[in-house]
């Protein structure tokens, strides 16, 4: 017996990591919404190299922008660009301050129309693949996050908390494929469940007798309880009714820019305020 | 020891590239999958142990910085790794073409047995339609990472000089194929 491991010692241990990575794989299919000791210390390590490293790309994106491309004019003028220079990084901050003020304002106003209490967050990194549409922000168990909160802006809807750590946490965005959300069109009550495209969604089991149009608004429903009723998820791009079936097939386009998000807010538990 | 650091040094640096330098330069789709063209590499010159243990970690580390339950990218990797094992026997592990057909050739498992295991196991909804229309990107920014990657090795192993070789590199690794 001990002949054959021996001999075999790299086919038993090939067998083995494979077995236990279905097994794991496994597992944690049917424990989903809990998040591991694993995956628990891995997000709380790299969290903070993460804001380390995102804050470090925005400075040297922002070197970049507002410095190292005018070498050519300070050639030309080199007193009036430095003058220049100085202006141009005094107005980029400010204006960067105004946005952001503009950004949380906008925020505030909103958190004023939701019964809920919010906890506004930061993205500091984006889904490692390419095809998922996950987003990391800077608030975690400290700050009283739970997996299955609802994460919104003030265009709508973003998604909700899969994951937390200690100081961060994971949120599955609604564009992603595996996502799904009761929503109902507004004009017309038409009840039915907003799935990720990637891009956009799609209004799955949307009855084909309804006058679904171009421009319609989408609203969550309220059902399924993770998010409040009434939050905008998008506007309808697409309609057709097929001469077949039941539903009729439609295109969302989400009212929320993904790809511009900065700052966003978690709606906390009604109750405990966390 | 001191080389399994560096590869763990190495797989943290393209994951942190991965999910917040990159992200800010080119759009979601086209972000290349460096994590994958490391585990090949690793695959075809490194020690079986060494390689096939970095591969499950770092395949368990892809799946803690995505929203993939824990364990995919694991089973992804390790199958992954067996067949490069197994190919690489059979083709010249000294053209240095061979590291961008494994490329190609990864994209394209990787990209099946996610969709495979997604829609099986995990009730992904609609990922496939994700997944496939993507495809073709994600091949040719693969394949372009890997080209830049290649070019960076030939350039820096000799300043280092701590490995003879690697496969698809003019000198033979002395650990490829125990």
């Amino acid at each position: 017996m001990g002949d054959f491991f021996k001999r075999h010692r790299i086919l038993v241990l090939a067998v083995v990591l494979l077995v236990g990575s279905l097994l794991l794989y496994s597992y944690n299919l049917r424990h989903k919404g809990a998040t591991t000791f694993f995956e628990r210390s891995v997000i709380s390590l790299s969290a903070p190299l993460q804001k380390a490293v995102d804050v470090f790309t925005e400075e040297v994106g922002l070197l970049w922008t507002n410095y190292l491309w005018l070498v050519d004019a300070r050639q030309q003028n080199r007193r009036l660009l430095e003058k220049n220079r100085e202006l141009q990084g005094e107005l980029v901050a400010l204006s960067e301050v105004r946005l952001e003020n503009q950004r949380l304002r906008r925020l505030l106003d909103f958190v004023d129309t939701i019964e809920r209490p919010a906890l506004p967050a930061r993205i500091v990194a984006e889904d490692v693949s390419s095809w998922a549409r996950t987003i990391v922000i800077d608030k975690g168990d400290e700050s009283g996050l739970r997996e299955g909160m609802p994460v919104v802006v003030a265009e709508g809807v973003v998604g909700r908390v899969i994951k937390t750590a200690s100081y961060s946490a994971r949120v599955l965005l609604i564009t992603d494929a595996s996502s799904a959300v009761a929503a109902l069109i507004q004009r017309t009550r038409t009840r039915g469940v907003a799935r990720g495209l990637g891009g956009n969604l799609s209004l799955d089991y949307a009855s084909r007798e309804d006058d679904l149009q171009v421009g319609d608004l989408l609203v969550t429903s309220g059902m399924g309880g993770v998010f409040p009723k009434g939050l905008v998820i998008g506007k309808v791009v697409l309609a057709e009714q097929g001469k077949f079936g039941l539903f009729q097939q439609v295109e969302i386009e989400p009212s929320t820019d993904f790809s511009h998000l900065e700052e966003v807010l978690v709606l906390l538990d009604e109750e405990t305020g966390q | 020891m001191k080389r399994l650091s560096v590869y763990l040094l190495i797989g943290l640096f393209f994951m942190l590239l991965q999910t917040t330098v990159l992200p800010r330069l080119l759009p979601s789709s086209l972000l290349p999958n460096l994590l994958l063209i490391l585990v090949l590499y690793l695959a075809l010159s490194e020690s079986f142990t060494r390689a096939i243990l970095l591969a499950l970690l770092f395949g368990l580390l892809q799946d803690c910085f995505s929203s993939t339950t824990l364990g995919l990218y694991g089973v992804v990797n390790l199958v992954i790794f067996f067949q490069v094992r197994l190919l690489v026997t059979r083709l010249s592990a000294e053209s240095p073409a061979l590291l961008l057909l494994l490329v190609a050739g990864g994209t394209l498992v990787q990209t099946f047995l996610v969709g495979f295991f997604l829609t099986l196991f995990a009730e992904a909804g609609s990922v496939l339609q994700v997944l496939l229309p993507a495809l073709p990107g994600q091949l040719l920014v693969n394949l372009l990472a890997g080209t830049i990657l290649l070019g960076l090795l030939l350039v820096l192993q000799p300043q280092f000089g701590a490995r003879s070789g690697m496969a698809g590199l003019p000198h033979q690794s002395r650990y490829h194929g125990s």
